[in-house]
């Protein structure tokens, strides 16, 4: 037998170049699902534990609760304080992330596109503001907030915030105004805009993407924070933030954790900012490449 | 006739602005002194009589360090000095002069603006704290005059804004404009970074010289470079290994390592604490001891962390970022999840995993690896010395690894897939592309993503606060423990000096090999 036509060995019903196709599919959403186990499993069992009884706590782990409760909710919302200190923690971010933005901004177009003497040793001052642990300016930063009278007040973490937010903040939005297009300027001098109308007017709404990424990080950094927090606020119940507040959580008896409570306080706590992510989660991306081109 | 008139008058103007802003500069100075020489600390020291508790007298110096400082100083003489400099070029009537003065007069109301609702802040909020009634005629007693020299400077803005063409000639230069418009932009970051920044970081030099108590009312003497003395001393001595009897081999502890003399009794005596052996052939090893072994400790523990740390969060991190970076449905939601991890709160997620590995079945971990048989009993993750950084370890890289897929996200978007394409047309397998395309390109972005992390992982303080309290001790949370714990303040300062200039040291090491200004 002779054989007239090409052999075409098919598998399943597929030839191996589709074969080969539906492999590498197969194996990417593998990828895919083992990314996702790999960042949620952790945050699955805060989401499990939430709804388990003290006394499973200590029984061997299962991955659904024995008995589904909704007590540890009513514990964390049972007084005002922890929305007392959601509400801090929301006012103290939003504020911390719009200074970072408006003064980053400054900052970064001075930086970026202006010409004046003694600019590169700034850009050099700005950067070296990230090079300490928050921990070495504590006790300069706590005779600070004492002199100011912001000691146990929400302003003491607004003036101190800047310390980790601004950095950031001015360091990708200059290497992004740097990486715009150097006509602009000339354009807008032409049309007879003052320097700052060009700034105000034109480069900032080219900058948009940028602002949205380095505000959100700033939220993101300025909502987690808790060193500042613990020792500026801790005295003070009603200026708590909630990293403060659930580390301050007492439970019912003195013994123990009281980690379910923690774990549904940690719920409440962390799905608004997967929200606002998975909002913006396009712009994050835009905004730092934006920013990486020049970087 | 008159326009000779109105040329006199104009001279007149511009001499009389001339005045007030060399007046301005000299009471500023004269200002701060003043609030130097009433400051009750400066006071107490002026005033020292030496007691029946034969107390040292405190350094006036320290004194005026601590409270005033080097930049603050600075600062306040400096703007004062800028004042003069600008009133006396004033009276040559140049509109780029005229234009500084103007700066100079607004940034001046502001200022005071700023002093003056930090007052009434004050006084309201302490009335409240106080829960007594708000007393205005201290409240008006306090403001009032700062009021009337806000006024005064913003009056006189108004003033000089409006008539600057009509007092001032010459011409403006491009240059000297943007100059003005970045100082302008600049300022308030700039006293943002003295307050919260610059000045701290200098109080906390200066306090690493001396022997303060945090919060305490002692008066703080200075100790010179003690403090670094004690931290960084390490000397290395050969010890040789403990025997029963001299004919015996090196007797071992349970798990196989060989136990070693310790060090001169006399060194005992002086302080030194061994940290570590290391091995000089059989039955030789070199011992280092430090004065304060737990800062040489912790110094090696965070290296051996940040190393460890950083290196699986490149790699995990940049596996993370190529699989998101593919095409596949639901790839928005998937991004956004993959940033999970970085989003919960460091407070949070360490107690999340303190729950996770708990020492018995309880914890899932040791639950999955008994049902997987891989482990016969649970192991103590947190409290057993050797598994506690590699605990650490694996908690840092869950939690920062998605930072750096996204940091590396925005660097292999930036690639042109075209190259991709053609090489793959070239007939180049996916892992020489890997190779040869992504990595190449891809060098600014993990550069920077590695800076950044390395930084912050030498500084890791949450986790291992959450985590172990005093058991394994960072370099932060040691510094951490000095400070709040032990009230060193002195010793805490010097702490941090020693981290800054470490980190620094790392920072420049990377920033010249990695080649990030090109």
């Amino acid at each position: 037998m002779v054989q007239s036509t090409p052999p075409t060995t098919t598998i399943f019903g597929l030839t191996p170049k589709e074969l080969r196709a539906r492999l590498q599919q197969a194996l990417l959403y593998f990828l895919v699902i083992l990314v996702a186990v790999y960042a949620l499993f952790p945050f699955y069992w805060a989401f499990v534990t939430s709804f388990k009884t003290e006394s499973e706590m200590f029984q061997s782990a299962t991955y659904l609760p024995r008995d589904p409760t909704l007590e540890n909710y009513q514990y964390v919302f049972s007084d005002g304080s922890f929305l007392l200190s959601l509400r801090n923690s929301a006012l103290v971010s939003s504020a911390a992330s719009i200074f970072a933005l408006v003064a980053g901004s400054f900052a970064a177009y001075a930086l970026g596109r202006l010409r004046f003497r003694g600019r590169v040793a700034l850009l050099y001052v700005v950067l070296s503001m990230t090079m300490f642990p928050a921990i070495s300016i504590l006790s300069g930063l706590y005779t600070i907030v004492r002199q100011l009278g912001f000691f146990g007040t929400s302003l003491s973490l607004l003036v101190t915030y800047p310390v980790f937010t601004l950095p950031f903040t001015v360091w990708v939005l200059t290497s992004f105004f740097k990486g715009l297009p150097g006509e602009i300027e000339q354009a807008a001098t032409v049309d007879g805009c003052t320097p700052f109308q060009t700034f105000r007017l034109i480069l900032l709404p080219l900058t948009a993407p940028a602002l949205v990424t380095t505000g959100l990080l700033a939220f993101v950094q300025s909502w987690n924070e808790y060193l500042f927090a613990l020792n500026f606020t801790a005295t003070n119940p009603s200026a708590q933030t909630v990293p403060v507040a659930i580390a301050l959580f007492t439970g019912e008896s003195d013994m123990q954790e009281p980690i379910a409570q923690i774990m549904a306080a940690a719920m409440v706590v962390t799905i608004p900012l997967v929200a606002l992510v998975l909002v913006f989660q396009n712009r994050i991306v835009e905004g730092l490449t934006a920013g990486a081109v020049k970087g | 006739m008159s326009e000779k008139r109105k040329t006199s008058d104009r001279r007149l103007l511009v001499n009389a602005l001339s005045v007030v802003m060399i007046l301005i500069g000299v009471l500023t100075i004269a200002l701060f002194c003043l609030t130097v020489l009433n400051d009750p600390g400066i006071q107490l020291v002026l005033n020292w009589t030496p007691g029946d508790d034969d107390r040292q007298a405190p350094s006036l110096l320290l004194i005026f360090l601590e409270r005033f400082g080097i930049i603050v100083s600075a600062l306040f003489i400096g703007a004062g000095a800028f004042f003069i400099a600008i009133g006396w070029r004033l009276r040559h009537g140049h509109i780029r002069t005229a234009y500084w003065a103007r700066i100079l007069l607004l940034w001046l109301a502001i200022g005071i603006g700023a002093y003056i609702a930090l007052a009434i802040f004050n006084i309201l909020n302490s009335a409240a704290m106080d829960r007594e009634p708000v007393d205005w005629g201290a409240l008006v007693n306090e403001v009032a005059p700062a009021l009337l020299v806000m006024l005064g400077a913003g009056a006189l803005w108004y003033w000089v804004d409006r008539n600057i063409d009509t007092l001032f000639s010459g011409e403006d230069s491009l240059i000297g404009r943007e100059t003005r418009l970045a100082w302008n932009l600049l300022i308030p970051t700039l006293t943002i970074f003295v307050l919260v920044a610059a000045r701290p970081l200098e109080q906390t030099f200066i306090r690493s010289l001396t022997d303060k108590r945090f919060a305490g009312s002692a008066v703080p003497q200075f100790v010179g470079l003690e403090n670094y003395a004690n931290l960084l001393t390490i000397r290395a001595d050969t010890v040789a290994c403990r025997r029963s009897d001299p004919d015996d081999p090196c007797s071992t502890r349970a798990n196989g390592a060989i136990r070693w003399e310790s060090i001169d009794r006399e060194l005992l005596r002086a302080g030194y604490r061994t940290v570590a052996y290391i091995p000089v052939g059989n039955d030789q090893s070199i011992a280092i001891s430090g004065l304060d072994d737990d800062f040489i400790e912790a110094i090696g523990t965070t290296v051996v962390f940040t190393v460890i740390s950083v290196a699986l969060e490149l790699i995990i991190g940049l596996f993370m970022a190529m699989v998101v970076n593919s095409k596949f449905r639901g790839r928005g939601a998937m991004r956004a999840i993959m940033l999970v991890p970085w989003a919960i709160p460091t407070v949070i997620s360490a107690r999340l995993w303190e729950l996770m590995l708990k020492d018995t079945s309880a914890g899932i971990f040791n639950k999955i690896l008994l049902d997987l048989g891989a482990i016969e009993s649970p192991l103590a993750w947190l409290a057993d010395p050797s598994l506690q950084i590699p605990t650490a370890i694996i908690v840092d890289v869950w939690k920062t690894a998605p930072f750096m897929a996204l940091l590396l996200l925005a660097g292999l978007q930036v690639i042109p897939s075209d190259l991709h394409e053609a090489a793959s047309v070239d007939g180049a397998s996916p892992v020489r592309r890997f190779f040869s395309i992504t990595l190449p390109l891809l060098r600014p972005a993990i550069a920077i993503a590695l800076i950044f992390r390395t930084l912050d992982a030498l500084r890791v303080f949450d986790l291992f606060n959450v985590l172990f309290g005093r058991q394994q001790l960072s370099m932060a949370t040691y510094n951490f423990e000095t400070l709040v714990s032990n009230q060193l303040d002195g010793y805490a300062s010097a702490i941090s000096v020693i981290i800054f200039i470490f980190i620094s040291i790392f920072a420049f090491i990377y920033v010249r090999l990695l080649n990030v200004e090109s």
